[in-house]
């Protein structure tokens, strides 16, 4: 009865990952994220629903794909949550894959559709439920995983660890020099008005990016400053994977490495 | 099936402890299903924090108004229909003249009634707007990519009162006694499926509302309209 077309499209991380999984594994891993885990809002969210469609306008998916009505938000709850609460949790592992599919590649968790509907049903969360279910089952898009792991071996999204992070800002001052005399990229600063947190990339391959970020705060006087040390990178893409442990210990890091430069505020690039 | 519908006792059943019953079910039910969504409120580690009185008003002002919120502009076909479609179908049970003579004979007091005749046309707007959430569940792709059996029940539950009372007021279809234990059997049966099936957004809708509207006012410094 119901359609739903998608090119194929293999990713190890989604693929690969799917074939080592067990049933058991499978239940146990849902059973544990919507019982235990997640409480008052997927309940409400999930019973209150009335299936009216009319968040479909605010997704830029189900739009893009010219009104191909399984990508719309209420649509991407329908193939993954009600169909794991249908199915009783026991479904196979190419359920799975569709699962995270929809999750990470259909839905950026953008909440526009809650701005649409009618009761104000959170689908991003939803999705994140969902995400967190293929995060534990391992099953994750190969580039999002990567960026997780690095999170955890290295503290930064690209795999820069934190003596590199030093020595390319090091080099950046340098350079910054050249354009602005005396320019300064001040670490470690401590009681500074702003700690300034970059995104990974500007570590890494995007290096101009955190150049024009001296230049103005030096242009304009500012009082700031960055962290040596990890939880300088403003990024977690942990969140994304659904990953929460790791999440919890990046955000908890770059919080407090302001607290403990005792910084006013932070600013975060992107 | 009519005979035993209108054999004296199981009419007086219907008539009597059936419709107390519903209405306990009804009370008790919803109370039951607010309660446990507040105990897994408690447990869900941002509600609480995130609720704040002022923008849940402005979030539920803003979506019980018609027009008052960027989607109900957007969508104005849909927007006036279930604007009547809610109005009709909670006004009219409630101020109905003949449901207000019953509570006067139980109770001895009355609410304001409407006339008959209006009465009677706001019943029809119930069944056509309902007729018109069908067709949508038909036609419209995106709607009917996501209904279920269950849909197709919960608006038959809502709108059989209103079809078996019409069809009585009018003595159709059946002799009025039979016609009328039908709408009260239908009334009985759409207030006890309230609390236990998605028709129980009349409970919720308030709290959903309330939760997005904190944690798009308060938290995000947006709006959720
Ligand atoms: C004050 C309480 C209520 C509020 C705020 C409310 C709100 C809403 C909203 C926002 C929708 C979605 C938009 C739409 O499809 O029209 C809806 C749909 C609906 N409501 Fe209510 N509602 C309330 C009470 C009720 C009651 C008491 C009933 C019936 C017993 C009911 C029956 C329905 C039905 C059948 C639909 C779905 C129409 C469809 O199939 O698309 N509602 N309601
Ligand atoms: S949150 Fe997801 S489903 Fe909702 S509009 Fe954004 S991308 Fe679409
Ligand atoms: S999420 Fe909201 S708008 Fe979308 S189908 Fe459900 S009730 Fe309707």
């Amino acid at each position: 009865m119901i359609k739903v077309e998608r090119r194929p499209v293999s990713d190890p991380g989604i693929d690969e990952n799917a074939k080592k999984l067990t049933p058991e594994q499978i239940e146990g891993v849902i059973r544990h994220v919507l019982e235990k885990e997640s409480a008052g809002r997927l309940r409400t969210f999930v019973e209150t629903c009335i299936h009216c469609g009319l968040c479909s306008d605010a997704c830029h998916y189900y739009l893009a794909y010219k009104r191909d009505p399984s990508y719309s938000p209420v649509a991407k709850v329908r193939l993954t949550l009600w169909d794991m609460i249908r199915r009783k949790y026991r479904v196979d592992a190419e359920s799975i894959k569709m699962y995270a599919r929809i999750s990470y590649a259909e839905c950026n968790i953008c909440k526009r559709c809650s701005m649409y509907c009618p009761f104000g049903i959170d689908i991003a969360y939803l999705m994140t439920v969902v995400r967190r279910i293929c995060g534990l089952l391992g099953v994750v898009p190969q580039y999002l995983q990567d960026q997780g792991n690095s999170h955890m071996y290295t503290y930064s999204q690209s795999w820069v660890p934190q003596d590199d992070w030093v020595d390319t800002a090091l080099w950046l001052e340098d350079e910054l020099r050249m354009d602005i005399r005396n320019g300064r990229i001040p670490f470690d600063k401590e009681g500074a008005e702003v700690m300034y947190s970059p995104h990974s990339l500007e570590a890494k391959f995007k290096t101009n990016l955190l150049t024009n970020i001296a230049k103005i705060m030096n242009v304009a006087g500012v009082d700031w400053t960055m962290p040596s040390f990890d939880g300088w990178d403003s990024t977690n893409q942990a969140m994304h994977v659904g990953d929460y442990e790791t999440m919890g210990m990046v955000e908890r890091m770059h919080f407090e490495a302001a607290m403990r430069l005792k910084v006013k505020k932070i600013i975060t690039s992107e | 099936m009519f005979e035993f519908l209108t054999s004296p006792a199981v009419y007086q059943f219907i008539r009597g402890p059936l419709v107390w019953l519903s209405f306990m079910i009804f009370i008790g039910g919803n109370l039951y299903k607010f309660l446990s969504m507040l105990s897994l409120a408690k447990k869900d580690k941002v509600v609480f924090p995130y609720i704040s009185l002022k923008y849940s008003l402005r979030s539920i002002l803003h979506w019980i108004i018609p027009f008052a919120s960027t989607n109900w502009r957007k969508r104005p076909g849909m927007t006036v229909i279930t604007f009547f479609f809610h109005t009709c179908l909670l006004v009219t049970p409630v101020f109905l003249i003949a449901h207000n003579a019953l509570i006067k004979e139980s109770w001895n007091f009355r609410l304001w009634t409407i006339p008959e005749t209006i009465a009677d046309v706001m019943t029809v707007v119930v069944i056509l707007c309902a007729l018109i959430f069908l067709m949508r569940r038909l036609v419209v792709p995106e709607v009917k990519f996501v209904t279920f059996g269950t849909d197709y029940l919960i608006l038959s539950l809502a709108v059989l009162p209103f079809i078996t009372g019409f069809l009585a007021y009018h003595q159709l279809l059946f002799a009025y006694e039979l016609m009328g234990t039908l709408h009260i059997l239908a009334g009985e049966l759409m207030l006890i499926a309230i609390p236990f099936t998605r028709l129980n957004h009349m409970v919720y809708f308030w709290f959903t509302r309330a939760y997005t509207g904190s944690e798009f006012g308060a938290v995000r410094h947006t709006r959720d309209y």
